[in-house]
């Protein structure tokens, strides 16, 4: 039985207070059976903890439960690029890439053509690029439309000739089909005019003899 | 352990919000320390690490019911010893949680030396409700007040229960530790 001022047990669990604990390691330094009997509580702890913790067989895995399962946002993004649909987006970002570099390229070439740092293009705002792209559409737009209406144009006027010229062929057929029937038609006359004379002639000649 | 105990209370905070990395890494905080709780009180690996595993799946449901973060290890206690003694009363229904099962970790552990075996042997000759106690105070180093409220029983009842538990260890251990250690 113990004479110690508190419960030795205690005081080998540390539930003592610290004065607690003073007043114990005091009473220990003089009590040869209270200092026997708090070995005797360290050996049998010392005993205890010969068996130690062991390790878990595996790890605790909760992520794959339902209630950690990710939120619905995570799932459909998850799902969205494990799937097929991963490549039509691919394939619509890079094409709207290419557009835009297509797009600023002019820019581009006229921005290194006045020697301006290439800082300058990097830094440029949105509205900038934007202000851009649409200048650069409508010069094209602007070209296209030029060059169709050009071409409408040419395309008409050589229809317009070539009409001109089957006219001006027809006309000169025509001219010169007339030019031969007043040619025959002045032959005609010609005889004719030769037959009254003739006859005019034959009319008013009187013989010698009559 | 106070560093620790404000880490564990933010991680707690984060995991009510949702914060499911912040409740794993809680996990792999405290599983060892309730897995080996849970396998000294049900004497078997795998139901150990079932329960284990249904231990922190009721603490991450019912985490919003925790009313101070700073109380989690008594409470994540509380459920590990309702989980072991769950299963203890389907086990044996008949007979006192816990008593008279097999000690099998005493055959296989991995420290075949005396007084190891003499501690296992010794702990297993204790009731359950004794064994309990002293697993959470020795090998868990809770306070008697966070024993009392695991348990849910008085801090008399848990200072009564560990003390008659330490002097039949200490009977059968300190001679063998004595020789061991000399």
């Amino acid at each position: 039985m113990s004479c110690s001022p508190y419960d030795l047990r205690d005081y080998l669990f540390d539930e003592l207070a610290p004065a607690e604990r003073t007043d114990v390691r005091a009473h220990l330094a003089a009590c040869q059976s209270c200092e026997a009997e708090l070995e005797s509580l360290r050996l049998t702890q010392s005993a205890l903890l010969t068996i130690r913790d062991e390790e878990i067989p595996q790890r605790i895995g909760f992520v794959s439960d339902k209630v950690f399962e990710p939120s619905p946002l995570r799932r459909w993004f998850s799902g969205f690029w494990l799937s097929a649909s991963r490549i039509g987006f691919v394939s619509a970002a890079m094409l709207s890439a290419a557009i835009l570099t297509l797009a600023l390229r002019p820019n581009v070439q006229s921005v290194h053509n006045n020697a301006q740092p290439a800082a300058q293009t990097v830094a440029m705002t949105q509205a900038e690029i934007d202000q851009r792209i649409e200048a650069a559409v409508d010069a094209r737009l602007t070209r296209a439309v030029d060059a169709a209406v050009a071409k409408a144009v040419s395309d008409s006027e050589d229809r317009a000739q070539k009409r001109t010229n089957e006219i001006l062929a027809a006309s000169a057929k025509h001219v010169a089909a007339e030019q031969a029937e007043v040619k025959e038609l002045k032959a005609e006359l010609f005889y004719l005019h030769s037959v009254k004379n003739v006859a005019t002639v034959s009319a008013n000649y009187r013989s010698p003899l009559q | 352990m106070i560093f620790r105990a404000v880490e564990d209370a933010d991680l707690i905070h984060r995991a009510r919000k949702g914060d499911v990395d912040a409740f794993n890494l809680l996990v792999s905080r405290w599983d060892k320390r309730v897995f080996n709780y849970i396998l000294r009180l049900v004497n078997s690996r795998e139901d150990a690490l079932d329960l284990c595993q249904d231990t922190f799946l009721k603490a991450y449901q019912n985490l919003k019911k925790l009313e101070e973060a700073s109380r989690f290890a008594p409470w994540i206690f509380r459920i590990a010893h309702n989980e072991a003694y769950s299963l203890l009363r389907k086990r044996r229904p008949e007979v006192d949680a816990g008593e008279g099962l097999p000690p099998d970790h005493a055959k296989t552990r991995e420290y075949p030396v005396e007084l190891s075996l003499a501690a296992a042997a010794a702990l297993d000759r204790l009731s359950a409700d004794q064994r309990e106690t002293v697993v959470l105070k020795v090998y868990q180093g809770f306070k008697f007040e966070e024993i009392s409220e695991i348990l849910e029983i008085p801090v008399s009842t848990v200072k009564s229960r560990l003390y008659t538990a330490l002097e039949l260890l200490k009977s059968e251990l300190a001679p063998t530790a004595r020789r061991s250690f000399s």
